[in-house]
């Protein structure tokens, strides 16, 4: 009897997952489709680049210095054994432009854009303004969703590039500071074995985690059922769904390219 | 002006309409009343296209637009208005470009609308109030933005979900004035649902009482306290003993 109730548990999560994702497909061909001619409101694209971008961008640039900070310190001990000061700028620049940078930059943008996104999108649905747009003949997935899904898509690619220069800035003043290793030692380092690829690599996978934040985040919110407990359940729902996706996009995009 | 024949709505494994015939001519005040969750909002969400019907046929002035797209419907909607029930002002605008929404999207130049909305603000008595977010208003003043919203356009049919839930008896007063004056002014198609039977009583002409799914009786506004169905008169009178279910 166990045996069964859990298989019935399971079945009726493997569904629900199957429906969101399902869900999250639909909308990825309606966003695809509204692009096709692109007919943007561009009032609503310059307000959301600005409200998930310029503003995101402190905090994204804090958490990268000390991140690329991190990566010498973890270092630290290895490069001060073996005398290998001319790897302690690669060490931390292969792992911040190809790994450390794009997830966490991106788990950041989830935190504070996707959430506030599902929150505004789910608000929006329980006080029926997409209703609202409908009955005014207004297809939301234009006006609202596409807007929102570009912003994001280049907002995250946006941080990212500055994020790993802010990293590796980072990386380059901690060295100082903790090594002793100068400044011109650290950029050799980074210029000599650091390769473009290394860059376009994070960029990629920065462009494919701003896509999963996007989608998962409007999804969650114009779905949302059940008022402010409905709101709730929804923003957990999408950050969960995006550090999911962060996560699988990235194994997957670093073994395909490996 | 716009008919129902046979319609049920099924969503999410619920059956929240079956059955439903009605006819609204063109120029008629039709009010929609019975209980909490009878079905009563998703009935004018039929009629504005909002909520496709899962069986029946949804006619608009004799053409079957059952099944249609969003984008065939479009042209349909812009000749609908719609009052919701919790407002719908859109959080990113202030009151003026919440009102002057319909106009802006049908591409009126912003000089055109600008006169247009304080002349609708000022008729539903929110002049003064255009730079304000919906944050910033009362629940009264979020109704009349909607109606102002609603009604700007000049539209056909205009569908009012719940105008006056939630306020004060006078300024329930002062909604249905301004939507008498205004349908007397304009002659649209009105359809409003409200729990307020009184208050919806002196707006519209004719009523259908909405249970469980089903329209249980339709009849003149004027004689709804005498109306031969038990359920209708212990909804009207407000009785605690008879057939309606709590």
């Amino acid at each position: 009897m166990i045996g069964e109730r859990t298989l019935t548990l399971l079945g009726a999560r493997a569904m629900a997952v199957t429906r969101e994702v399902g869900g999250i497909a639909i909308m990825t061909g309606q966003v695809l489709r509204a692009l096709l001619p692109p007919r943007l409101d561009g009032r609503e694209l310059v307000r959301n680049l600005h409200r998930m971008g310029n503003r995101s961008l402190p905090i994204v640039a804090l958490t990268a210095f000390f991140a690329g900070g991190l990566m010498v310190v973890q270092s630290a001990p290895f490069v001060k054994r073996l005398g290998a000061t001319s790897l302690a700028g690669w060490a931390a620049g292969y792992a911040v432009l190809r790994e450390i940078g794009p997830i966490l930059i991106g788990l950041m943008f989830s935190g504070r854009v996707g959430a506030n996104n599902t929150a505004e999108l789910g608000t929006m649905t329980v006080t029926e303004q997409l209703d609202g747009l409908r009955a005014l003949a207004i297809d939301p997935i234009r006006y609202l969703i596409v807007p929102r899904v570009l912003a994001m898509l280049i907002m995250l690619t946006a941080l990212t590039i500055i994020g790993d220069l802010v990293a590796l800035v980072g990386a380059a003043v901690v060295a100082f500071l903790v090594l002793d290793i100068d400044w011109r030692t650290m950029y050799f380092s980074f210029a000599d074995n650091l390769t473009p690829h290394d860059f376009f690599h994070g960029v990629w996978k920065s462009v494919a985690f701003g896509a999963a934040i996007a989608l998962t985040s409007c999804y969650f919110g114009v779905t949302v059922k059940g008022g402010a407990v409905g709101v709730g359940r929804a923003v957990n729902a999408a950050v969960v769904a995006a550090a999911v996706s962060i996560m699988l996009l990235d194994f997957f995009i670093t073994y395909a390219t490996a | 002006m716009i008919e129902l024949v046979d319609v049920g709505v099924e969503l999410g494994g619920a059956t929240l309409l079956r059955g439903v015939s009605l006819a609204v001519p063109a120029g008629a005040r039709l009010g929609v009343i019975g209980p909490a969750a009878a079905g009563k909002s998703v009935l004018v969400k039929v009629m504005a296209g909002l909520i496709p019907p899962t069986t029946g046929r949804l006619i608009i002035d004799g053409t079957d637009v059952t099944g249609w797209s969003e984008e065939k419907l479009a042209p349909v909607r812009a000749r609908i208005g719609m009052l919701f029930q919790n407002y719908a002002l859109y959080d990113f605008l202030d009151v003026a470009g919440n009102v002057g929404f319909p106009l802006a999207q049908r591409g009126l130049a912003a000089d055109a609308i600008g006169p247009r909305v304080l002349e609708r603000l000022r008729a539903v008595g929110l002049a003064g109030s255009e730079f304000k977010q919906p944050s910033q208003l009362s629940g009264g003043m979020k109704k009349r933005a909607g109606i102002a919203r609603a009604t700007i356009a000049a539209p056909e049919l205009v569908l009012y979900d719940e105008p006056t839930a939630g306020l004060d008896p006078v300024t329930t007063s002062k909604v249905y004035d301004l939507l008498r004056a205004d349908h007397d002014a304009s002659g649209a198609t009105a359809v409003a649902v409200s729990s307020d039977v009184a208050g919806l009583v002196t707006f519209v002409t004719d009523v259908v009482f909405v249970y469980r799914g089903q329209i249980a009786y339709q009849g003149p506004a004027a004689t709804l306290a005498d109306a031969p169905d038990p359920l209708v008169r212990q909804f009207v009178s407000g009785a605690l003993d008879g057939p309606l279910e709590a």
